[in-house]
C-alpha cells in the first residue's frame, strides 16, 4: 500500500511534469455553420451538419495520441450531438507504426468511393463529403511493418460495426425501406484485414485482404403471417452477412495522366445464429472497381474522373418477397444487395463522375464543378461548388446540387434533395 | 615576371571558362549534408493581398531528399510533403492529406504545376541535374557590388522542363546564385527570381528567395530562419511515415 502510494506520487511529481515539458501539443479545427435549402421551394433541408471539429495531438518521444471532436448541429430542432470521432494512441518505432483506440482507415489508391476500404462504416448523413468526413471510426487496432519499398498493414477489429443509415429521415435523399426492430448477432463479432503494398518502378501497387462483416443490414429470417387483409406480419430479424474481400489497388503516371484504380472481389455468406423461423440464405460473389484519371491542364484546371462499377457475379439464397404466397425467392442479380464496398453501388452499378477544379483570383476563389451520371439507368447529379476566402482562415463556401433521373430511378428520387448550400467556414 | 605570367595564365583560364565549367564549379562548390529551416512563404497577388505560410523543411543531399511540414495556415496545417529525386527514374513525391488520411503520391511528371499556390513549381524546387542541360557564358555583369558570371542554361529536350531557358547571375566569390531570369517555352520571361545568403559554418546558405511571375504579377517571398546544418539527418526521416507527424519544436 506504501510503495503504490510512492509510486503514484512519484509519477505526479516527477514523471507527469517531465511528460508535460517534453511533450507537444498541436490542435486544429474549424467552425462551419452552413444550411441547405431545396432548389424547388427554398424550403430547409433538415439534417445535421457539423458545425464544429477539434483536431488535438500530443507527442511524446515515439508516441501520438491523437483525437478529433465533432459538434454535430440541426437547426430545425436546435439538437446538438459531441462526438469523439477518433481518439487512439500511435506508436512508431524505426520498423513502422502501430495504432490503437478509435480510429479512421484509409486503404486504397482512388480519391474516394473505394471499394478495397472496408474497414470502417460509412455515416450515410455524410456520404456526399470527401475524404474520412463520411467514416465512422471503429475501435482497432493496426499494426504497419516498413521493409525497404514494401509496407505490409495488418488490422483488427474486435467488433462489428455498422453503417450510420438516417432511418426516419423524411429529408434524406435515399429512402431506407425501414428501421429494423430486431437484429440477429453476428457470428464472429472480431474482423481483420492485412495490405501489402510495393513500388514497382514509378508505380505503387497493394493487395489486400479483409473479412468481417456487412455494414449494411440483410433480411436473415422472419416468422411471417398474413392478416385479413393479406398484408404481410410478422416478425423479421435483421443481420449482417460475413464477407470477404479480397482487394489489389494501384497507381501509375502515363504522360500528365496519373491513373488510380482499384479492384475488390467480396464473397460474402449468411451466418445465422438463431434457428427459429423461416431462414432466407445468402451466398454470393461480386466485384466493384474504381477507375480514376487526373490531368492538369496549362490552364492549371485540375480534371479528373472516376468510372465506378459493381457487377454481381454469383448468387445462391433465397430472398423475402412479399408478392408471393410463400413469401420467399430466389435470390437474383436483380434482388440482391451488396452490404461492402463503395456506397455509391447503392445507386448505380455503373457510374461516371467528372470534377473540375480551378483557383482564380490569386487563389482566393476555387471553382468546382462536379457530375456523377448513371451508366444503366438515365440519372445524373450536377454540381457546383464556389469557396471564397476573404480572409486567412475564413471561406465562404456555396455550393448548388441537381438532382435528375427518369420515373422509377433513384435519381428521380432524389430529384427533391437539389439544392443550395451556404456556409461560412472558420478554421483555427 | 614570373609573377605577371602566373597572373596571366590564371587570367586567361578563368576567363576561357565556359558556362559548363563554371556550372560545374557551382554544383561541387562546399554544400552542407544536410539543412533545417523553419521557412516563412508570403504569397502576394497583384492587390497586393497576401497569404502567409509557415513551413518546416529538412532537406539532404542537396535538395536530393527533401520533407517539409506546413505548421499555418490553420486550413493547411499538418500537410506535409515528401520528395526523393532518384538518377535512374522520375522523382518520387508524395504527400500527406490529413483530410483524407492518406498518403497520396503525385507525378512528378506534371514539373510546371505550381507548389502550393506559390510562384514555384515543383521543377524549381528540384536540382537541375548538369547533364540534362546545355550551358553558355554571356558576358559578365554585376548584381548590386557583386561580380558574376552569367549563364545561360536550356534544359534539353528529353526532360521536357516547363521553361525553354534560365539565365543565372552567379557570384563569382561564392559561386551561388544570385539573380535569375526564367523563360516560359515560347521564349518569354516567365519568373525573376533574386536570393540572398548568409555564412553558416564556412557554407553560404539561402536566406531569402524571392519569385515574381512576371506574367501573373504574383510574387513569393520565402525567408529562411533557425537554419542548422549537419545536424547529422538519417536517411530514414524521408521515410512516408513520418509525413503523418508533425515536426518536434
Amino acid at each position: 500500500m506504501k510503495l503504490q502510494k510512492t509510486i503514484q506520487i512519484f509519477i505526479l511529481s516527477i514523471l507527469l511534469p517531465l511528460a508535460l515539458l517534453t511533450a507537444q501539443f498541436t490542435y486544429s479545427g474549424q467552425v462551419n455553420p452552413s444550411g441547405m435549402f431545396r432548389l424547388s421551394d427554398q424550403s430547409e433541408i433538415s439534417l445535421p451538419f457539423r458545425l464544429m471539429e477539434i483536431n488535438a495531438g500530443y507527442t511524446l518521444g515515439n508516441f501520438d495520441i491523437i483525437t478529433n471532436t465533432a459538434v454535430e448541429y440541426r437547426w430545425s430542432t436546435g439538437d446538438y450531438d459531441a462526438d469523439i470521432r477518433e481518439a487512439y494512441v500511435v506508436w512508431y518505432p524505426d520498423w513502422g507504426e502501430v495504432k490503437l483506440g478509435k480510429q479512421i482507415h484509409a486503404w486504397g489508391a482512388a480519391d474516394g468511393n473505394n471499394p478495397t476500404d472496408n474497414l470502417n462504416p460509412y455515416d450515410y448523413y455524410y456520404m456526399f463529403l470527401p475524404g474520412t468526413d463520411r467514416k465512422v471510426a471503429t475501435t482497432s487496432a493496426s499494426v504497419k511493418f516498413y521493409w525497404n519499398n514494401w509496407q505490409l498493414e495488418s488490422v483488427f477489429i474486435p467488433e462489428h460495426e455498422p453503417n450510420r443509415l438516417p432511418f426516419g429521415e423524411e429529408d434524406f435523399p435515399i429512402n431506407i425501406a425501414m428501421e429494423p426492430e430486431n437484429y440477429d448477432p453476428v457470428d464472429r463479432d472480431y474482423e481483420f484485414g492485412f495490405r501489402l503494398q510495393t513500388s514497382v518502378w514509378e508505380s505503387d501497387v497493394s493487395f489486400s485482404w479483409f473479412s468481417g462483416n456487412d455494414r449494411a443490414f440483410s433480411l436473415l429470417r422472419m416468422n411471417m403471417l398474413v392478416d385479413e387483409n393479406g398484408i404481410p406480419v410478422g416478425d423479421m430479424y435483421f443481420g449482417f452477412r460475413k464477407t470477404d474481400v479480397i482487394g489489389m489497388d494501384a497507381v501509375s503516371f502515363i504522360g500528365d495522366l496519373t491513373f488510380r484504380g482499384e479492384v475488390a472481389y467480396f464473397m460474402t455468406e449468411t451466418q445465422f445464429t438463431e434457428d427459429l423461423f423461416q431462414k432466407l440464405p445468402v451466398e454470393a460473389e461480386y466485384a466493384q472497381y474504381v477507375l480514376q484519371a487526373e490531368y492538369a491542364d496549362p490552364w492549371d484546371i485540375q480534371w479528373s474522373g472516376q468510372l465506378i462499377g459493381n457487377k454481381i457475379l454469383d448468387t445462391k439464397g433465397w430472398v423475402f418477397d412479399s408478392t408471393s404466397s410463400t413469401k420467399t425467392a430466389d435470390l437474383t442479380e436483380e434482388n440482391f444487395h451488396s452490404g461492402m464496398g463503395t456506397p455509391f453501388a447503392i445507386l448505380t452499378d455503373l457510374g461516371v463522375m467528372l470534377s473540375a477544379t480551378a483557383t482564380v483570383f490569386d487563389g482566393r476563389l476555387e471553382i468546382q464543378a462536379n457530375t456523377f451520371a448513371d451508366m444503366e439507368e438515365s440519372g445524373f447529379m450536377i454540381s457546383g461548388q464556389a469557396t471564397y476566402s476573404p480572409l486567412e482562415g475564413v471561406d465562404i463556401e456555396c455550393d448548388i446540387s441537381q438532382f435528375l433521373g427518369e420515373e422509377g430511378t433513384h435519381f428521380n428520387d432524389m430529384e427533391d434533395f437539389s439544392h443550395i448550400r451556404l456556409g461560412l467556414k472558420y478554421s483555427f | 615576371m614570373k609573377k605577371i605570367l602566373l597572373l596571366t595564365i590564371i587570367s586567361s583560364v578563368v576567363f576561357a571558362q565556359t558556362g559548363l565549367e563554371i556550372a560545374q564549379q557551382a554544383d561541387a562548390s562546399k554544400a552542407p549534408k544536410d539543412m533545417t529551416a523553419d521557412l516563412t512563404m508570403v504569397l502576394t497577388n497583384k492587390s497586393g493581398q497576401t497569404r502567409t505560410s509557415q513551413i518546416h523543411s529538412v532537406t539532404k543531399n542537396g535538395g536530393e531528399k527533401q520533407i517539409i511540414w506546413f505548421l499555418a495556415p490553420a486550413d493547411d496545417k499538418g500537410v506535409s510533403f515528401l520528395k526523393i529525386e532518384h538518377d535512374d527514374k522520375d522523382d518520387e513525391m508524395r504527400m500527406w492529406l490529413p483530410a483524407f488520411k492518406k498518403i497520396r503520391r503525385i507525378s512528378s511528371k506534371k514539373k510546371g504545376d505550381s507548389f502550393m499556390g506559390s510562384d514555384m513549381s515543383y521543377e524549381d524546387m528540384s536540382n537541375r541535374e548538369l547533364q540534362d542541360h546545355t550551358y553558355q557564358r554571356l558576358d559578365d555583369s554585376t548584381v548590386g557590388d557583386s561580380e558574376c558570371y552569367v549563364i545561360e542554361t536550356t534544359p534539353k529536350k528529353e526532360i521536357k522542363s516547363g521553361y525553354s531557358k534560365h539565365i543565372a547571375w552567379i557570384d563569382k566569390t561564392d559561386l551561388v546564385p544570385l539573380k535569375e531570369e526564367s523563360y516560359d517555352k515560347k521564349g518569354a520571361l516567365r519568373k525573376s527570381k533574386t536570393f540572398a545568403y548568409t555564412t553558416i559554418k564556412d557554407y553560404v546558405v539561402p536566406t531569402e528567395l524571392y519569385v515574381e511571375d512576371v506574367q501573373r504579377n504574383h510574387h513569393t517571398r520565402l525567408v529562411f530562419e533557425d537554419i542548422q546544418l549537419d545536424t547529422g539527418i538519417k536517411d530514414n526521416l524521408f521515410h512516408e511515415k513520418n509525413l503523418k507527424r508533425m515536426p518536434r519544436k
